[in-house]
């Protein structure tokens, strides 16, 4: 069972993720990240600029979800 | 001894060769960690074994382990819950013993048992051997408790061991976090509410990763 294809999730998620040196901002089905920031914060708006009408999810250190924001609304 | 381990092995030659026998905690301070770590040894094309997959209540804890031993080619020991976190709580014993019973196995054992490999993870490099002084001048990798530390450490030992091509570790991590959001989101709409994902049977969090990983691929 093919849960990605399934959903449809490729490309559609902006990620905020940790990194040894601070927090990435990756989009779904890129090869590497867009810009690695040195702040969680700076990291987020970035993912918003990003985004445009994709949702944004911003994961805490271990990988599970702190926030997730649907294309604009809060879940 | 050496004759029947080969004899069992050649019946379970195809999985013995993918099969990685994990041994560490698996409370709930654990699970940021095991988490990726199963992740990491999936997307390596490995196939974790724990001790409470198919679990009977009325087969003795040890046995099962011991059979897991025997069937796993691969261990990843985590010792790193050797210090307790508080005053008055006990320490693990658990990963230690079932650390010495791994390499009893692999020193005894004629045939196979011989090749097989195993990767002690701790907090910190040096500090197992104020506990484990046996193991002094061991190859001891440290995680730091850091989640993406540790999918680097999986990755690169078994690209080293066993000549494994794979992703990047920054790519493993990366697409450990696209299979959170599918994870949370698909198990939500199926009616997962927040404690069943975070308490979720290891088994079955097992196989939601094969099964997205197999989506990827497929």
């Amino acid at each position: 069972m093919a849960i990605a294809k399934k959903t449809g999730s490729a490309g559609k998620r902006v990620h905020v993720i940790s990194r040894e040196k601070g927090w990435a901002v990756k989009s779904e089905g890129t090869a590497r990240a867009y810009r690695i920031y040195s702040r969680k914060d700076a990291a987020v708006k970035g993912a918003r600029k990003l985004s445009k009408a994709r949702d944004v999810v911003v994961h805490r250190r271990d990988g599970s979800i702190q926030k997730w924001e649907k294309s604009g609304r809060k879940k | 001894m050496g004759e029947e381990w080969k004899e069992e092995m050649s019946v379970r030659e195809g999985s013995f060769s993918k099969n990685v026998f994990i041994n560490c905690p698996f409370d709930s301070r654990y699970i940021p960690l095991l988490r990726p770590l199963l992740f990491t040894v999936l997307s390596l094309e490995y196939n974790p074994r724990i001790a409470s997959e198919s679990f009977d209540s009325g087969e003795a804890r040890l046995s099962r382990i011991c059979q897991l031993i025997r069937e796993s080619k691969f261990s990843i020991h985590d010792i790193s819950r050797i210090k307790a976190s508080s005053a008055g709580e006990l320490y693990r014993l658990n990963m230690p013993f079932e650390l010495g019973v791994d390499l009893g196995c692999r020193l005894f054992s004629g045939g196979e048992g011989r090749e097989k490999r195993c990767l002690i993870l701790e907090k910190e490099r040096f500090r197992y051997q104020r506990a484990l002084s046996d193991m002094s001048n061991s190859d001891i990798k440290s995680h730091g408790d850091d989640p993406e530390r540790l999918v680097r450490e999986v990755r690169n030992w078994f690209v080293e061991i066993d000549n494994k091509k794979a992703s990047s570790p920054t790519r493993i991590w990366e697409n450990f976090h696209e299979f959170v959001a599918d994870f949370y989101e698909r198990r939500e709409e199926e009616g997962f509410a927040g404690r069943d994902l975070e308490m979720m049977p290891v088994s079955e969090y097992i196989s939601f990763i094969k099964e997205w990983l197999a989506g990827r691929l497929g």
